[in-house]
């Protein structure tokens, strides 16, 4: 009746890994799925059974999707032949913009972050209320603004441009930025600021020579964090742009509705496009991502 | 804001005139930081607050403007209804259903998220074979973006798709199920695509939580004979209070605000099924063009969210504080 102890240890172990690997599946089967159908030719993405894994995998939908070619399908029934267009698509562009809009209001938040977080951590420049009430620019939903914001814009002629949306990214991207560089330059003993000063050093020379290198690393996962929230930014993208600045996932949206009807294989060639380099970056910093928003409330 | 003291309090006194321009220097960065912010903040976003009250005083429609888009014909075309507009949506059942729409939404995303990540975290902040595998594939899905997953889902949802199948095999029968397209189920698919979606947020926030625990009382009160399950209870839970409120508070305030999975897969739909506060927004300035009304939702939604997000804020000092004077009470360490 009573286990011992060692069979208690080997039936936890085998609970763990049963309820961790069924998470596993969960997980990972919509990304698989994402995967796989992006390598189907078109008679397999409403297949009945569906089509794990193509046997007739194909390049099709990314060539589509991302090259140049205009690719038609031969209906087996009807004998029918289908074309699709390729040109709602402007995948490229939408890339360019994306990866332009991104990585200037990332670089922006993290450079004004975190000197802000310097001036906090080391001179109390804002009193905690005051980092806190700064939070508030990123948990008031942003749809309660966009409206008379998008009116203003186009009186300013910021509707459908670059620089609208990055002053956007850049306000609502700050707190982040600001919160999680502090908890990179609070780490740093300020004994070594200090030694340095006393050497002769001036404020700047240390900043550059002592402090950065030090929380370069931090830094840099602040970039990478921030950069997906900007990358993934669907609400703000979609309302504050028209026709000539539109960004991935706006450009994935476009897919749904048009009238070619769906199109499972070509959205997920684009998705998996546009997923990749998030989970590349996602990859590098997993260590760091807890402190992009534990605000100070894990000490370690 | 003016006020705000630059320098820690015990080097008032003694203000001589280094420490004087020391203080000038220090102000004088704190303001050039903060001028980006407050350009921002005074440039964009208070015009916009103010055109906003404007509208909500002065009915307008994109329509009423006719062919003239330039942006004071707005003005022109808009005509004064007091406050007819905030009547209407006080008494808006749309609105209301809405709103009680978001707030089970995000409850239900809310615990579902934090009771997954969780237990996943408990299951897993103790070192074992394969933590990092097993770590890796956890957080991937905070790495997909939201818009692909509305997608994404939709192709393992529909009718003829994976899921449905799978079902099939493990209950041996056909199924057919609709998963997106029901009023009755709609919202719920949402909610668990986006628990799907945002599970590894509570995840990542509680193994750092359960991982930066201290040793020490756990010990004690192992040596005392207390049980694994009072240990849980009356020593790392207590422990954990402020990360578990933050893990709640941020996934709240983000499922409130949720809108790529809502819009992007079903506008509102089946019926006004999904219908939750950003869509009804969106539907009413975008779709129907109305402007006013529209900015009369969206004020009561921000002061509502502003209400829940100040108490929130209360709430994550208060944490903080406690946390800060437990820390400063012991020697900090590496």
């Amino acid at each position: 009746m009573a286990m011992t102890k060692s069979q208690r240890r080997i039936s936890y172990a085998a609970f763990r890994y049963l309820v961790l690997t069924f998470w596993l599946l969960v997980v990972a089967f919509p990304i698989f799925w994402m995967v796989s159908t992006s390598f189907k030719p078109d008679r397999e993405w409403f297949a009945w059974p569906p089509v794990y894994i193509s046997e007739n995998a194909t390049l099709q939908n990314y060539l589509a999707v991302w090259g140049d070619v205009t690719t038609h399908s031969v209906d087996e029934q009807t004998g029918e032949i289908k074309t699709y267009a390729q040109s709602l698509q402007r995948p490229w562009q939408a890339l360019g913009n994306s990866a332009l809009i991104s990585v200037i209001a990332t670089t922006l938040s993290v450079l004004f972050g975190s000197v802000l977080a310097y001036g906090v951590s080391r001179y109390q420049i804002l009193s905690e209320g005051r980092m806190f009430q700064l939070l508030m620019l990123r948990m008031v939903p942003p749809i309660v603004l966009v409206a008379p914001i998008s009116i203003w814009y186009s009186a300013l002629g910021l509707l459908d441009t670059i620089l609208g949306l990055v002053m956007l990214y850049f306000l609502t991207t700050l707190p982040y930025a600001v919160w999680m560089s502090k908890s990179f330059i609070d780490e740093v003993p300020r004994e070594m600021e200090q030694a340095a000063e006393i050497l002769g050093a001036s404020r700047w020379r240390t900043i550059w020579e002592v402090v950065l290198p030090l929380v370069r690393s931090g830094l840099v996962a602040t970039f990478l964090f921030i950069l997906i929230l900007t990358w993934s930014e669907y609400l703000l993208a979609l309302l504050l742009s028209k026709a000539q600045i539109v960004t991935l996932p706006v450009e994935l949206s476009k897919y749904q509705g048009s009238t070619e009807g769906r199109v499972y294989g070509r959205q997920a060639a684009l998705s998996v496009g546009i997923t990749l380099p998030l989970i590349v970056v996602g990859m590098i910093i997993r260590k760091h991502l807890a402190r992009g928003f534990s605000f100070g409330m894990v000490r370690r | 804001m003016t006020a705000d003291s630059t320098l820690p309090s015990d080097m008032a006194p003694q203000l001589n005139s280094r420490a004087a321009t020391r203080a000038q220097g220090v102000r004088r960065f704190k303001w050039t930081v903060l001028s980006p912010l407050i350009a921002l903040m005074v440039f964009i976003l208070l015009p916009a607050f103010v055109l906003q009250g404007y509208f909500s005083f002065f009915s307008f429609s994109i329509f009423d403007a006719g062919d003239d888009t330039s942006f004071l014909s707005y003005f022109r075309a808009s005509e004064w209804v007091g406050l007819d507009l905030w009547k209407d949506a006080l008494t808006d059942d749309k609105f209301g259903f809405a709103i009680i729409r978001s707030l089970l939404f995000a409850v239900g995303v809310t615990v579902g998220c934090f009771v997954i990540g969780f237990a996943l975290a408990l299951l897993m902040y103790r070192p074992f074979r394969g933590q990092g595998f097993y770590y890796i594939f956890f957080i991937l899905p905070m790495l997909t973006v939201p818009i692909v997953i509305a997608y994404t889902g939709e192709m393992i949802l529909y009718q003829n798709g994976p899921l449905n199948d799978i079902i099939g095999m493990v209950t041996g029968t056909r199924s057919d199920a609709q998963f997106l397209y029901k009023q009755e189920v709609a919202l719920t698919t949402i909610a668990a695509m986006e628990i799907w979606n945002w599970t590894p947020f509570s995840f990542i926030i509680m193994m750092a939580g359960l991982a930066s625990l201290p040793k020490e009382p756990q010990e004690a009160a192992q040596i005392l004979g207390a049980s694994k399950w009072r240990i849980f209870w009356e020593v790392q839970l207590p422990l954990l209070r402020p990360v578990i409120l933050l893990a709640l508070i941020l996934r709240f305030l983000e499922s409130m605000a949720e809108f790529p999975k809502t819009w992007g897969l079903l506008q509102g739909g089946p019926g006004s099924a999904t219908e939750t506060i950003p869509v009804y927004i969106f539907i009413t300035a975008w779709q129907f063009f109305d402007i006013s009304y529209g900015a009369v939702l969206s004020y009561l939604v921000l002061f509502m969210m502003m209400a829940i997000v100040m108490s929130a804020i209360w709430l994550l000092r208060r944490e903080k504080k406690s946390l800060d004077a437990m820390y400063e009470t012991k020697p900090q360490e590496g």
